[in-house]
């Protein structure tokens, strides 16, 4: 028997409030308002008291999905993977690098940022990266 | 940080009486929730003060009750205060948490906090560390009572005007373990209005704190509006206990009117 | 920010331009609230009656997109009052004489002419905003979502710097940003001119120091923005795209446009933790991971860079983000071998002046604000004390332009779009958590009463709303909350997609869609026809 609170930071403004996970033998069962957080200091909006719920939700995606016959079928990490880098190395070969453009993400870590524009400079080369700080 | 209480829970974990000890621990300069298994976490335990007396609390009643619910026949051992002890003997009649299952581990309020809280009980008769303070005479109610009951719903309806339907005075409250909430219920409440419905909101959840408040004030703490949720919840109690003279987590068989629960 | 989250407590004036505070950053609203219970003035500029108006002292209802003449009316009001802080101006910035030639064409009568407010409550907005200690900007998208986004924001910066109300504590000019982590996607070059730290890929120096360190050659051309590479797609320039986390069928302007350039596509690579309308056009989705599943660190709008702790391993088999992006690259040939995000940000801090300084073991506690250059920095609270970036700071002489589109006959309401309390963005995550669903599952469109009425439509009554883009079927709420002649959408539902609607004219610096206007028509639906 496990019970812990993770604190981390909440996934959805620009606020940044502290927020505890509540897990218990490694399931997520709530969310609490971390009361050390020097943003929201024991505070959440309703979106932050319910994150659980779209972590949990049974909708998540749990494996990759190769469209095949105009459909998205499950297929294995190795697959989706050879499949994405051959058609980019393909289009990058025939077109130029600045035919592929990525958008990166608002949603995703400083660290996940920082190697998809890395990955697209330097492996892609291009600079055709964004994200939606416009939206 | 208390010798008492550490080595207490220590003595509980080795012996084996208990499956875990629910307080606080320090992690990375915070302070979280923590379910402590084994005795060499216990050198991280707090007891719930930051920068103030007091002010990193937390509903373990609440994550209590999840765990009893995952685990029935196991024994846990629980830090609380006053008011958390009141909670557990409401809890207790409500058939939420089963007594025998439950360790209390006592700890009284400084003087500072039970001013702050205008506790009237600031320390659990099961007392094992901590100060066995006096009753504070509460100012906060007593002010909204001098005021007259138009003045009083201007002020209440200009406080309310600042919610945001968090719900975190719901979600934090030790005492709201009700797998439906009226609050959600679409013919009292309109959904999708902010601030909600001024003042049934608050009051529909004021008249539900009846025999449930124990006075912990953590709905307060939580609130991003600064919404004196506690005054409010006071003036329940208040009439409660004078019309009914019910007061909340004070006695361990006598049930709240509102309790209309069977043990069988 | 220009300066932080907790300063707005102190603020003896706060101005709230465009940002519906209380529903989008209600723990910023906190601060308002606390302020507020201070005795500070809080003045509210915003089309709508938004909830946190009834917390101000005024409200300025100023009609979509004259956020410049209103702002020019405020300062021309300090100006012809000798309101402006005098020593400030002299000692810290430039071009006064010409900006005020400008400013002073924009005269209360005028002014109040084009926003439709009151030339007595400019009057006072102004007097209460320059004669504050200190006074504090906060705005969002309601200031740039427009075709003069970037005229909007340098009129919030004149009118700052005009009243020395920028560069000490609980003043700025303070952009709540929208998403959790829109700051740090910025910081870390997730942008087509910029590296890390805001470095351009155009100055040699930098581009230089990226190739040693990157072991890679670099392209010197400036990329496409966001807004830029959906006509590219159409225009067949651009041929594959890579989305992470992004759901542009419904963040993006004109929607149906969105759609024809990715279907145009030889190739589009989508990883995301749902499926969205965005991955259903893919022909490879990638399961990733949440924030709850992986660590990291979030850089939130006060610039403070905090930890994300793994709680809980991701379903299935849905991977970490960076693990995929790490395997992609190894794929394409630039080997990537990072053991671990700390490891990642350890490159980051060597390659990036204003995170410098920040190591995860400094992280724990309260997280460090950038700029932090170097270790031993405890971050920074306020930006631009005792002098700007660039030196001295720059008044522009900025005339009012009207949005792209306004109503006229054909389509007589003005449209504007955002955020509703239980929903966020296109709804990825909020949709799928049952109690803000519960709470919310619709869209509905906002419309004045007495507006309603002339239409002969009643609450709840199924409409079609239309612009020169497309139309959309919603039902309606009737509400004060809209002025007549300006309705209302959330751009949450896929099943009510409003930036079918929206115009995806942008300012020509900021590329920046004009979300927050565009002119409509609305029709009632007969029971049945919902389409």
């Amino acid at each position: 028997m496990e019970f812990k609170t993770v604190l981390t930071t909440c996934p959805y403004c620009g606020c940044g409030c502290g927020l505890l996970l509540e897990i218990l033998d490694g399931r997520l069962i709530g969310t609490l308002p971390s009361k050390t957080s020097p943003v929201n200091q024991g505070r959440l909006c309703v979106k932050g008291w319910s994150v659980h719920e779209f972590v949990t939700s049974p909708n998540r995606l749990i494996r990759p999905l190769v469209r095949k016959a105009d459909r998205l079928v499950e297929s294995s990490w190795d697959e989706a993977l050879d499949l994405s880098a051959r058609r980019l190395k393909e289009i990058k070969e025939r077109h130029g690098p600045d035919s592929i453009a990525v958008l990166t993400s608002a949603k995703c870590t400083n660290e996940e940022n920082y190697l998809l524009q890395k990955l697209t400079r330097a492996a892609i080369g291009t600079n055709n990266i964004d994200h939606c700080a416009r939206l | 940080m208390s010798k008492k209480i550490k080595e207490t829970v220590r003595t509980l974990l080795v012996e084996g009486k208990i499956r875990g000890f629910l307080g606080l621990i320090e992690r990375d300069g915070h302070v979280m929730p923590h379910l402590f298994g084994d005795p060499q976490e216990l050198e991280h335990l707090s007891l719930g003060d930051h920068g103030r007396a007091g002010d990193a609390r937390y509903p373990l009643n609440q994550i209590l009750i999840q765990l009893m619910r995952a685990y029935p026949e196991e024994t846990f051992a629980v830090l609380v205060r006053g008011c958390d002890e009141r909670g557990l003997r409401e809890l207790f009649k409500w058939q939420q948490l089963r007594e025998e299952k439950v360790i209390p581990i006592g700890l009284g309020c400084p003087e500072e906090l039970a001013r702050a809280c205008e506790c009237e009980k600031p320390f659990p008769d099961n007392l094992l560390d901590g100060p066995k303070g006096e009753k504070v005479e509460g100012q906060k109610v007593a002010r909204v009572n001098a005021m007259d009951i138009d003045a009083r719903l201007r002020f209440w309806k200009a406080e309310f005007d600042r919610c945001i339907k968090c719900l975190g005075c719901r979600n934090i409250c030790p005492m709201c373990f009700c797998k439906e909430c009226t609050l959600e219920e679409a013919n009292l409440i309109d959904s999708g209005e902010i601030p909600p419905a001024n003042p049934t909101f608050h009051l529909v959840r004021a008249i539900h704190m009846v025999g449930r408040c124990i006075d912990c004030g953590l709905c307060e703490e939580a609130c991003p509006a600064d919404i004196p949720l506690r005054t409010l919840y006071k003036k329940v109690a208040e009439i409660v206990s004078e019309e009914f003279g019910y007061k909340t987590g004070y006695t361990v068989d006598e049930k709240s009117p509102f309790n209309i629960i069977e043990v069988k | 920010m220009t300066n932080s989250i907790e300063e707005i407590e102190s603020a003896d004036c706060i101005l709230i331009f465009g940002s519906n505070t209380s529903i989008a950053h209600p723990l910023i609203a906190t601060r308002v609230f606390r302020a507020k219970a201070r005795g500070a003035k809080v003045i509210v500029a915003d089309p709508r009656k938004i909830p946190i108006v009834l917390q101000s002292d005024l409200h300025l209802q100023h009609r979509l997109g004259t956020d410049v003449a209103l702002i020019n009316g405020l300062m021309h009001i300090i100006l012809k009052n000798g309101w402006e802080r005098k020593a400030f101006i002299s000692e810290r910035t430039e071009n006064l004489e010409e900006f005020r030639k400008v400013v002073e064409k924009y005269s209360p009568d005028r002014v109040s002419e084009i926003t439709g407010v009151p030339v007595k409550d400019l009057e006072t907005a102004a007097q209460y905003y320059a004669k504050a200690e200190r006074g504090s900007i906060l705005y969002t998208m309601g200031i740039t979502q427009h075709t003069t986004g970037v005229d909007n924001v340098k009129s919030l910066a004149n009118l700052s710097m005009l009243t020395g109300n920028i560069g000490r504590e609980s003043t700025g000019v303070n952009p709540l940003r929208g998403q959790n982590n829109v700051q740090g996607a910025c910081d870390m070059g997730g942008l087509p001119n910029v590296y890390s730290g805001y470095q351009p890929v155009t100055d040699q120096a930098v581009r230089q120091k990226f190739e040693e360190a990157w072991r890679a050659e670099l392209s010197a051309r400036v990329g496409l923005t966001a807004t830029e590479m959906f006509p590219a797609a159409l225009e067949g320039r651009v041929k594959a795209m890579v989305i992470l986390g992004e759901n542009p069928v419904l963040s993006d302007a004109d929607s149906h446009h969105v759609e024809k350039a990715l279907e145009a596509l030889d190739f589009l690579l989508v990883i995301d933790i749902f499926n969205t309308p965005t991955s259903d056009l893919a022909h490879v989705v990638l399961a990733g991971a949440s924030f709850a599943e992986k660590e990291g660190t979030f850089t939130n709008t006060e610039r403070r860079v905090q930890m994300v702790r793994k709680a809980i391993e991701p379903p299935g088999d849905a991977r970490v983000d960076w693990r995929i992006i790490q395997e992609l690259s190894n794929r394409l040939g630039y080997s990537m071998d990072y053991d671990s995000p700390r490891a990642v940000m350890e490159e980051i801090a060597r390659v990036t002046p204003s995170y410098a300084g920040i190591r995860y073991d400094r992280l724990q506690g309260d997280g460090l604000q950038w700029p932090c250059p170097s270790t031993d920095h405890p971050g920074t609270k306020f930006l631009h004390q005792g002098k700007f970036t660039r030196g001295k700071g720059l008044f522009s002489a900025i005339e009012y332009k009207p949005p792209a589109e306004v109503a006229d006959e054909a389509y007589p309401f003005q449209l504007t779009t955002g955020r509703i309390h239980v929903h966020y963005h296109t709804g990825t995550m909020t949709r799928n958590s049952p109690s803000l669903e519960r709470e919310v599952n619709e869209c509905l469109l906002e419309i004045n009463p007495e507006d309603a009425r002339e239409l002969g439509i009643g609450e709840g009554d199924r409409v079609l709303v239309s612009s020169r883009r497309g139309s959309v079927s919603t039902r309606v709420k009737l509400t004060e909350t809209e002025k007549r002649g300006t309705v209302f959408m959330p751009f949450h539902f896929f099943e009510s997609r409003a930036n079918i609607l929206t115009n995806p004219m942008f300012d020509p610096v900021a590329k920046i869609p004009e979300f927050k206007v565009c002119a409509v028509k609305i029709e009632k639906m007969e029971t049945g026809s919902a389409r």
